[in-house]
């Protein structure tokens, strides 16, 4: 029996041209990305037929959670003169500034260092009479990780509050702090913001669907009493079937 | 491809050309691109959410309430809206995470004429009109409006027979030409325009949608039924806060209150 001779073949691939697309598929997915923000609560929103887009820039996004509570994220233009980090040093001087005027026995005042902490977060929302203790844990080692853990309400910390205080009563010369941080945002240098803000679509606000309307109803009578009657929903896109 | 072939005058034997090949193996930088690429792709948002404006009125107590303009009781229709759970948490339906949404509706006067509660200061339970419906989407099959959207679409007839008309004359070319962009465009505003009028028209029969809310609902529903207002052409719409009729009603309704 002769036997048979199995030629050699070689097993190589050649890579070259996967490699090719892949480098393209990257290079795509790079250029369109835009990060996902980190948000202390993660939230999923109900679908609306609405087709409007939420604009990229100039709006303040008010997140609120199942359980009612409440964190700011300003979204300023990119432009030198209003950029965030410029516009959230005079909106905190100027929240400062209407709560020292309600609490008078005590006030609140903010370093040039808890200032530039402040400028460089993404959400924030503790209460006023902790922000400075807050905003001085960015000094510490691993203060990012302790900043952000007192935001979502996971350190161990039981004095540590997490969101911005907000009260059901109605009434103009009593705000809460939500109010403040509300008024100082409108009161906001960027005239482009502020314009968007008295068409309603400068102020966003995202809640998770299972929400109950109690606590949806809080924030927008917050607003309404400060007299911000227009805002808008953010919302996940439906299909007209549906 | 990925291969260089040298020719070579190899060394000390004379006319011997030694062949070499020089192959680059990228399959580890295939498996190092495929990794990035998942990464960016679970990183990136491609959708935009999606954004829904309401004005509400202000809460300055109102003066002068001679001005205030009342909703007739027979364009009256109130919703509300509510959900099943237990009082103070966050239950959920089981098969889609999602709160149960309930939703009722009555016309006209709560009670209707002789209301719920009578003039001996008791519930009259025959007298509530209240009815119970729910957030359902167009039949599959037929196409039909079911549920709260039926409702809506009756009450608001007049005004969505004519939006209709006026479709079917935007797609035939009754506003302009739809052959380029720019055409369809005009086209559009015109039709848009043509929509807000009808919407207006206060000679047709047209319902006031009052949407009230029980704590418990949730903010999905709310968004449901402002969806609802958008699907229909309803011009009047508002969100008020629950009376104590209301609550009585709904109580009743469920059989808490006799």
């Amino acid at each position: 029996m002769g036997r048979v001779k199995i030629a050699k073949k070689s097993t190589f691939i050649d890579m070259t041209a996967m490699s090719d697309v892949t480098v393209l598929l990257l290079t795509f997915f790079m250029l369109t990305s835009t990060f996902l923000s980190k948000e202390p609560a993660t939230v999923i929103t109900p679908p609306s037929v609405s087709e409007d887009k939420v604009q990229e820039t100039n709006y303040v996004q008010v997140l609120v959670n199942p359980e009612g509570k409440i964190w700011l994220t300003m979204n300023n233009d990119t432009s030198a003169d209003f950029g965030n980090e410029k516009m959230k040093i005079a909106l905190l001087d100027k929240v400062t500034e209407i709560y020292n005027e309600a609490h008078k026995s005590k006030p609140v005042k903010f370093t040039d260092q808890q200032k530039y902490t402040f400028s460089k977060l993404g959400s924030f929302g503790v209460p006023m009479s902790q922000l400075g203790e807050f905003l001085n844990l960015a000094q510490e080692p691993e203060g990012q990780t302790k900043m952000d853990k007192w935001l979502d309400g996971t350190d161990d910390n039981p004095k540590h509050i997490s969101g911005i205080p907000i009260s059901k009563v109605q009434d103009e010369n009593n705000l809460s702090e939500f109010q403040m941080w509300m008024k100082a945002i409108r009161q906001s240098d960027n005239s482009k913001l502020t314009d968007k803000i008295k068409d309603g679509s400068g102020v966003a606000i995202k809640a998770d669907q299972n929400t109950s309307f109690e606590v949806i109803h809080t924030v927008m009578d917050n607003l309404q009493t400060i007299r911000m009657n227009k805002f808008t929903f953010l919302t996940a896109l439906k299909g007209a079937s549906e | 491809m990925a291969e260089v072939q040298q020719n070579d005058a190899g060394g000390g034997k004379k006319g011997r050309q030694k062949k070499m090949t020089i192959r680059v193996d990228f399959t580890p930088m295939v498996d190092m691109n495929m990794l990035l690429i998942t990464f960016f792709m679970l990183c990136t948002t491609m959708i935009k959410s999606q954004t829904l404006t309401i004005a509400l009125p202000t809460n300055e107590k109102i003066e002068n309430k001679e001005n205030l303009n009342q909703a007739s009781a027979e364009d009256a229709v109130t919703i509300i809206l509510d959900a099943k759970r237990k009082q103070g948490s966050n239950d959920v339906d089981s098969l889609n995470g999602k709160v149960v949404p309930v939703v009722y509706y009555y016309e006209g006067k709560p009670g209707g004429d002789a209301g719920i509660i009578g003039a001996d200061g008791k519930i009259h339970s025959e007298n509530n009109n209240l009815k119970e419906s729910e957030f359902l989407s167009a039949d599959a099959k037929t196409g039909s409006a079911r549920g709260i959207r039926e409702l809506i679409q009756k009450r608001n007839k007049a005004v969505i027979d004519k939006i209709n008309e006026l479709k079917k004359k935007y797609e035939s070319g009754g506003f302009g030409s739809l052959e380029t962009k720019a055409d369809r465009e005009a086209a559009q505003a015109k039709y848009n325009e043509a929509a807000a009028q009808v919407r207006k028209d206060s000679t047709l029969s047209k319902p006031v949608i009052i949407i009230k809310s029980t704590p418990n609902a949730s903010y999905e529903s709310l968004i449901n039924i402002l969806d609802e207002m958008q699907i229909n052409n309803i011009s009047k719409y508002q969100i008020d806060n629950m009376t104590q009729i209301d609550s009585v009603m709904v109580l009743n309704y469920r059989g808490v209150l006799k």
